[in-house]
């Protein structure tokens, strides 16, 4: 081989290795995207579903004890979790493990303060239906932006291991994104159009 | 039922693309022209993408998209419509939007059918909803085409499976997780439809409905017709009404019943009315599909119109029965069993009472009013997180360009 044939297929390697890095960067761009943009949609209606269940427990239509451990619950998600900007939204890192125990907590006592059913029922037909209907939006909601934005995730790290995306370094310093894991399920009476 | 309007909601242009033809209607496209029509009725502008010939009489909001063309696909005939035409017509109608205005939403129909829901998935730049309809997703070709849709699959911002087993396949065969929202039915239709004296029954002549096509195996006429002899010894009055094309069969399903083939009427097939009539004429519906149902859309008209469903249980249909509480179950493929369960059932008033009250009741989370508010909820989530973060910068750039058709490179 002479020098110049040495260089051609230098030159060719260099080609197609700048072709993949420019596609992986801009696959990458796009799920990390995704992922920092659903993260901030989940955060948002995390935060309504705090304000209706707020709403319930001074609306009277709970019991006291109820009404009070709500509130409880609602203050201690809503003190851990500042509103997400866009910046810490990049940083994408879950929820945290404090936010998503602390919603998790918000789950179970508002499916314990809702009760069976029939009990949810009653309090759509009662006058505080509206507030409930509210949860309820706010709620399936947030399961809704939680499954959204885990794809996004599982895509993301998919991107993350391809051979060229790591050879290039092309995610930087970007940490590796998790999957935001709480317990959201709904109460068989709020569940959309279940009633 | 999420009745109440979000603050801030507002008019939406959404784009939906079928890729099967409306020549000849089936599930995806019936669900996909009752969607648009409920979403138009919620105020939402709609524009619908789909093959169709130019004779075929279409629904105002239906975009032809050319003809549909059979082709074997994945072990059986399909009608698909492909190729570079296409690809210009589908980056037309995305182009276009609604009164020259681009589409808030696209929502795709089975985008891994190769066709016209594909080509839209691969030119779009607009935030993607996609609805998984069938059980089965992988093929062979699939697979060899699948790097090729993999990036593709990266635009897909939200994804809607009809059913638990369309998303137990969608997870197993592509990865990933999809939220479930039912086949919508418009359940009004079939309560409200008036009954046929001819087919309504009475103590001593009870009638039992079976719907779907005759030669398909799958759909359990078999079944049925081993069970009838049994059925006719202990109560010789019941009336079978048999609905559904494949008239082929017919006389041989005649012979084998012999005499007593003077107690099964064929129909042959039947129109929407008509369907809806004999459903809520019928005391009984028996449904004895053996497998490959993903959803049980007749099993919920059948619950809406008001006769009483017997149905094989397949795990579709135990979760559309409410495992067994609106309706009654028996075991696939048992034609003695489907015989006790009638029998018990002719027998029984009062517990066919208790299930029509439980299925009226637990219809309704299948009424397209409902559904329809989900999907919304789902189209209003993928807003959300598209406005979060401004548009794609690399798009944007690229933007300066015309589109290129293959917007994935």
């Amino acid at each position: 081989m002479t020098w110049s044939e040495i260089a051609l297929v230098a030159l060719a390697v260099l080609a197609v290795g700048l072709v993949f890095a420019w596609q992986g960067a801009s696959r990458l761009d796009r799920v990390h995207r995704k992922v920092a943009a659903s993260r901030i949609a989940l955060d948002s209606q995390l935060v309504r579903r705090a304000s209706a269940a707020m709403e319930l427990a001074a609306s009277g239509a709970l019991d006291p004890a109820s009404a009070v451990l709500v509130a409880d619950a609602v203050y201690t998600a809503s003190d851990i979790g500042p509103v997400t900007s866009p910046a810490a939204a990049l940083k994408m890192d879950g929820l945290g493990a404090e936010r998503e125990r602390a919603e998790s907590g918000l789950t179970a006592t508002l499916r314990e303060a809702l009760g069976a059913p029939e009990a949810v029922r009653g309090l759509r037909a009662g006058p505080s239906g509206e507030v409930v209907e509210g949860l309820a939006a706010a709620w399936y909601r947030v399961t809704l932006a939680r499954r959204f934005h885990n794809e996004a995730v599982a895509q993301a790290r998919r991107v993350r291991r391809l051979w060229y995306v790591r050879l290039f370094h092309l995610a930087g310093r970007a940490p590796m994104p998790r999957t935001v894991e709480l317990d959201d399920a709904l109460p068989h009476g709020l569940e959309p159009s279940g009633g | 039922m999420i009745t109440i309007r979000r603050r801030g909601h507002r008019t939406l242009r959404v784009g939906i693309v079928c890729p099967y033809s409306f020549d000849a209607p089936g599930g995806v496209q019936f669900h996909v022209r009752d969607l648009a029509q409920a979403l138009q009725a919620a105020g939402h502008h709609v524009s619908v993408l789909a093959p169709s010939s130019d004779d075929t009489e279409l629904p105002d909001v239906v975009t032809a998209a050319g003809r549909a063309v059979p082709v074997p696909y994945n072990g059986s005939v399909a009608r698909l419509t492909f190729g570079p035409l296409a690809a210009t017509r589908v980056r037309r109608w995305l182009e276009g939007g609604i009164d020259g205005r681009p589409y808030d939403i696209v929502h795709l129909h089975e985008p891994m059918v190769p066709s016209l829901s594909m080509l839209a998935l691969w030119q779009t730049t607009e935030p993607v909803v996609a609805t998984f309809h069938t059980s089965q997703v992988r093929s062979r070709a699939l697979q060899v085409a699948y790097p090729l849709v993999r990036q593709s699959l990266e635009k897909i911002a939200a994804r809607i499976a009809v059913s638990e087993d369309a998303r137990r396949t969608l997870v197993d065969h592509l990865g990933g997780d999809a939220v479930v929202i039912p086949n919508g039915v418009y359940t009004e239709v079939f309560a409200s439809s008036p009954r046929r004296h001819e087919w309504t029954g009475t103590p001593s002549a009870p009638t039992v409905a079976f719907l779907g096509r005759l030669d398909e195996p799958r759909k359990g006429l078999h079944v049925l017709v081993q069970a009838i002899p049994a059925i006719l010894d202990r109560m010789p009055g019941v009336r079978f009404l048999v609905a559904g094309r494949g008239e082929d069969v017919v006389g041989e399903t005649r012979e084998l019943l012999g005499a007593r083939a003077s107690s099964v009427e064929f129909l042959g097939g039947v129109s929407d009315a008509d369907k809806a009539a004999l459903l809520a004429s019928a005391d009984l519906y028996v449904a004895p599909q053996t497998g490959g149902e993903s959803f049980g859309i007749v099993l919920v008209e059948a619950m809406s119109a008001g006769s009483v469903v017997v149905a094989s249980d397949l795990g579709a249909f135990q979760r559309v029965l409410d495992d067994g509480a609106a309706g009654a179950l028996f075991r696939n493929g048992d034609p003695a069993d489907l015989a006790a369960t009638v029998l018990d059932l002719l027998a029984d008033p009062a517990r066919r009472d208790a299930y029509r009250a439980r299925a009226a009741e637990w219809v309704q989370r299948f009424d397209w009013s409902g559904v329809t508010e989900q999907v919304l909820a789902v189209y209003e989530m993928t807003l959300a997180a598209d406005h979060a973060i401004g548009g794609d910068v690399v798009g944007r750039f690229m933007g300066l360009f015309p589109r290129r058709v293959g917007g994935d490179a």
